[in-house]
């Protein structure tokens, strides 16, 4: 009895309604409404990518609501969704390099970002760029680096912890040379400082700096990725134009994947990248990858968990040379 | 105007002062040196985390001095209102149980069930007198919360009491 | 022209006249209800225009966010709760008059100050972003640190009765502001190992606790509820009392476009700086904060005058100032467009259309804040025994939808104790909500003035424009420890002066 009356009293206090519109499917996932949690506050390029994403699935699987869930650099809404418990078998994350550097910043998270969740597709892959201010006097890596040897450089970042801070970490521990972080809160803040040459070079994400390279307001050095990439021709990556600077295996990609807790069922699982490999065919989406200069990703299931274990290794490597906590 | 029997260096303000200075060096030499980690190298003292949380305590430590040298120079004048009696005591405990509703059963109740409950409770806590406004109580938050769940797309927790 | 009719073409739409109208008007409600910012509808609203023609989905984004600006002061007005930030400081001299039985003179002078400064902004948009823009580069750290210092010089004259309690108040606040992570090193500061101050304070939250649950608190402590004349009646504006009011307003739009065109700073800023300086030029001075019209004026236009100045960083370099626009930024680029330079070059026709539909949203502003005052204000003759309980439900809801947490929602009954304290121990709660906004900023540009300089101290004095910020904060200090003395000697004039710790320090 009890559970009925409570069943009833939930339906009357909720109001009747909660079952709206579900489309059925050859498969029995989605019965519910999909909800798409964005760990970061609106606008940006996570923000902007999900609901992209988010679009062209309802178009498959029914309604797919996105949701924003900022709180301490992504973690606060990882760790939200990495307790499961209700609706969890219907909520998918967009993680991002934050998941793997959260770890690495916040002492006890209450999760494990490889262990705790199911890893559906990493959808897209953005490299960073090596930019310098157009006023600049440094036109090469090597210049660059024989520079930063002998005068203290700083690069600017959107924030303690993110991957364009990360990637500058990285940067100075392989190369040896003494560079000064100056952290801003966010792109928009961060961005002025470099196009005024108040700071000396940045790694930042592709989508922010694109247009001021094109307007050549900055100057591109190097990007971060393994091959060059297709919307900046000419260059070059840092792994192979700094191989003898010791960058080598300089490679920082920002990816962008879904994610979920790990009590959602596996066939979710299935019907989720079946819808994604179609969404990743759709004409709107390749242009949308090609505008922000990123690169479609591949990796699913188990590649895709691999591949975010390296990211959290390396940047515990990273924090560790630079004496991040 | 201080009240009869009391010095006259006995007042709000050098009472607020002498609170104020006693929270700040709390904040100074606990707060500060055991909450706020040190990172282990800092170039510049200026840099370090605690220099503005500092600052700011000195300055409020020093600015309670000056208060409390205010408050015995001059004595504020009493607010003829603030002596006024206040409410009874059921109806702020009522208030604080509306407000102990929203924020320790806001998770386990759901949302609606919290606003209405603490909707209905601060409603009793200044009667309100006609009965049908009650229904209203019990109404709006329902509404409300259905407006934040389903327009504005908020995932106000719906009770875990229920499941 | 060919181009005239092609920039025609493309804004003459039904569409776009209804974005406008329908973004307005849902700004404007949503800015107006406790807990509910702005920023989450222009947030919900993204998704929705998609399908939508690129210059219909811009304006609908720039109408929400215009009327949402304006709203939040129509409830500060009437219940003393900011709608959003930057109504913090209309409620100053808004809330007064309603007490006073003017609520209606107020809503209307908050409208037209409003729409005045947000047309100048938008001219401003029009005619100079490419001027401002450039400004806004050259303002780096060591400008922004000055800058801030002159703001925060600004706490003296929002203190309320007590100088000393007012910069109590906001060292205060810059305390709370310190907590959650270091953004240099990383390092936890006063965090108490507690999950959810890792992030600094939330805002909103810190805000209407601030204000609005104050009002809650007392008036269930109090014996005999104050009666509040009814305020949807009462007389309206005059067109002298705005006439008289003219010049500050104009003020206060310019200080919202230069405060705007600098990405970073914000609408609460430059609301309290067009404020205080309102106040140092008016001759009823002693009258601000005790329900002055000017100060309604002035709050209004500097947080109005930022909404178009905010799009000439976005449109002109493609860097968002504020959330919002970082959320504007994001329609751009769904529909594939990107903002900066290169949008000028490519893509004139469709800047010039947005640029009319822009100049259209401030008269559609008028005319839809009109229509929703005159519903809003029957919110204040609701009894307070029934407005209270459910302006704080609002409330709650609101503070949770902030990030979806319950602590949030402790966090505003707290705050609201705190502000109720606060009001009943003399010390302003302005002054604290001002030092929480500002400490944050004062450090970080401060830490990053000698990052970016290595150590060096010339930095902070490197161009005219710090040179200007230094004069303008030690003039505005100088003015301000002025006028405190003679205030002093005014009212007391047997009193012996005394030494004054704390005014000199208010620049730190």
């Amino acid at each position: 009895m009890p559970l009925t009356l409570k069943r009833a009293l939930r339906v009357l206090l909720l109001g009747a309604a909660l079952p709206l519109v579900s489309t059925v499917h050859a498969a029995d996932w989605p019965t519910d409404t999909v909800r798409l949690i964005v760990p970061y506050a609106p606008g940006g390029t996570t923000d902007v990518l999900s609901r992209k994403v988010a679009d062209l699935l309802q178009q498959q699987i029914g309604t797919v609501v996105v949701e924003n869930r900022p709180g301490a650099g992504s973690t606060m809404a990882t760790g939200q969704l990495a307790r499961g418990g209700r609706g969890s078998d219907h909520t998918i994350l967009m993680a991002s390099p934050g998941h793997t550097i959260g770890p690495v910043l916040y002492d006890n998270l209450p999760y494990d970002p490889v262990k705790d969740f199911r890893f559906i597709r990493n959808v897209i892959e953005i490299p960073n760029v090596m930019v310098v201010p157009a006023s600049s006097p440094y036109d090469s890596v090597q210049a660059f680096v024989e520079a930063a040897k002998t005068k203290e450089m700083t690069f600017s970042s959107s924030g303690v912890g993110s991957s364009i801070h990360m990637s500058g970490e990285l940067f100075k521990t392989m190369t040896g040379t003494q560079m000064t972080h100056v952290p801003f809160r966010g792109s928009g803040e961060a961005l002025p400082a470099l196009l005024s040459g108040d700071v000396d070079v940045s790694f930042d994400n592709m989508p922010a700096v694109l247009s001021h390279i094109k307007s050549g307001k900055l100057k591109a050095l190097a990007v971060t990725s393994r091959e060059p990439s297709p919307y900046l021709p000419g260059v070059e990556p840092l792994s192979k134009i700094g191989a003898d600077l010791g960058l080598g295996d300089f490679v920082t990609t920002a990816w962008f994947g879904l994610i979920a807790d790990d009590s959602m069922p596996e066939e979710a699982v299935e019907t989720l990248q079946a819808a994604l490999d179609k969404v990743m065919e759709d004409q709107s989406f390749k242009d949308f990858i090609a505008q922000i200069g990123g690169e479609a990703a591949s990796q699913e299931g188990d590649d895709f968990r691999d591949y975010v274990a390296q990211d959290v290794q390396r940047w515990q490597h990273v924090a560790g040379q630079a004496e991040l906590q | 105007m201080t009240a009869a029997g009391r010095p006259r260096w006995v007042n709000l303000n050098t009472l607020l002062g002498v609170f104020w200075l006693l929270a700040a060096l709390l904040f100074l030499f606990h707060l500060v040196p055991n909450h706020i980690e040190e990172p282990p190298m800092v170039q510049n003292p200026l840099q370090s985390p605690r220099w503005l949380p500092s600052v700011a305590g000195w300055l409020v430590a020093l600015l309670s001095l000056a208060l409390i040298v205010e408050g015995c120079l001059r004595p504020p004048v009493r607010d003829p209102d603030a002596a006024e009696g206040g409410a009874p005591a059921w109806r702020w405990l009522l208030m604080l149980a509306g407000f102990a509703a929203y924020w320790l059963l806001f998770e386990p109740l759901g949302a609606t069930a919290a606003g209405i409950l603490g909707t209905l409770l601060l409603f009793a806590a200044h009667p309100v007198r006609r009965p049908w406004l009650y229904l209203l109580a019990i109404a709006l938050p329902w509404l409300v919360s259905l407006l934040f769940v389903h327009v504005l797309n908020v995932p106000m927790p719906s009770g875990t009491l229920w499941d | 022209m060919e181009g005239v009719s092609e920039v025609l073409n493309l804004f003459l739409s039904l569409d776009n006249f209804m974005a406008i109208g329908i973004g307005v008007l849902i700004g404007v409600v949503v800015g107006a209800i406790p807990g509910l910012t702005a920023t989450m509808a222009v947030a919900l609203a993204l998704p929705f225009t998609f399908s939508l023609e690129p210059v219909t989905a811009i304006l609908l984004l720039v109408g929400i966010y215009k009327g949402g600006m304006y709203g939040g002061s129509i409830t500060a007005i009437l219940i003393h709760t900011p709608g959003s930030p930057a109504a913090a400081c209309t409620l100053l001299d808004g809330y007064p008059l309603t007490l006073q039985g003017k609520a209606k003179k107020a809503l209307q002078m908050a409208l037209y100050a409003s729409c005045i400064a947000d047309v100048l902004s938008n001219l401003a948009l029009i005619l100079f972003a490419s001027y401002l823009a450039k400004i806004a580069l050259n303002f780096g750290p060591p400008e922004f640190f000055w800058l801030i210092c002159f703001s925060l010089t600004i706490i003296v004259s929002i203190a309320g009765e007590s100088a000393i309690k007012g910069l109590i108040a906001a060292s205060l606040g810059v305390i709370v502001a310190s907590i959650g992570m270091d953004v240099v090193y990383g390092s936890q500061r006063l965090t108490f190992d507690n999950y959810n101050l890792m992030d600094r304070v939330s805002f909103v939250p810190l805000l209407i606790g601030l204000f609005a649950v104050p009002e809650v608190i007392d008036f269930y402590l109090k014996k005999a509820a104050p009666h509040v004349r009814a305020a949807s009646s009462g007389l309206g504006l005059t067109l002298k009392e705005l006439r008289a009011s003219l010049k500050t307003i104009v003020r206060g739009s310019l200080i919202g476009v230069i405060i705007g065109a600098i990405p970073g700073t914000g609408a609460t800023a430059a609301s309290f700086i067009s404020y205080s300086e309102a106040k140092r030029r008016s001759p009823n001075r002693q009258n601000f904060g005790k329900g002055e019209l000017e100060g309604v004026a002035a709050a209004e236009s500097g947080n109005n005058g930022v909404a178009g100045a905010t799009l000439i960083p976005l449109l002109s370099l493609g860097i968002p100032g504020d959330v919002i626009t970082a959320i504007i930024l994001g329609a751009f680029m769904i529909h594939g467009l990107t903002p900066g330079p290169v949008l000028f070059q490519e893509n004139l026709t469709l800047i010039y259309a947005l640029f009319c539909g822009i100049m259209l949203s401030s008269a559609v502003l008028l005319f839809v804040g009109h229509g929703v005052i005159r519903y809003f204000s029957l919110v204040a003759d609701i009894p307070k025994a029934i407005l209270l309980p459910i302006v704080l439900m609002f409330c709650v809801y609101g503070a949770f939808a902030v990030n979806n947490s319950v602590f949030d929602i402790g966090l505003m009954l707290f705050f609201g104790v705190v502000g109720y304290l606060f009001n009943r121990t003399g010390f302003a709660t302005a002054p604290f909500l001002l030092g929480f906004i500002l400490g944050p900023m004062f450090e970080d540009n401060l830490r990053r003035t000698l990052l970016i300089g290595r150590g060096d101290p010339a930095i902070f004095f490197r161009g005219p424009i710090t040179w200007l910020f230094v004069a303008l904060t030690a003039l505005s200090l100088f003015f301000a420890v002025r006028r405190y003395w003679q205030e002093r000697i005014a009212a007391r004039p047997d009193a012996a002066p005394r030494a004054h710790p704390g005014t000199g320090d208010s620049g730190r």
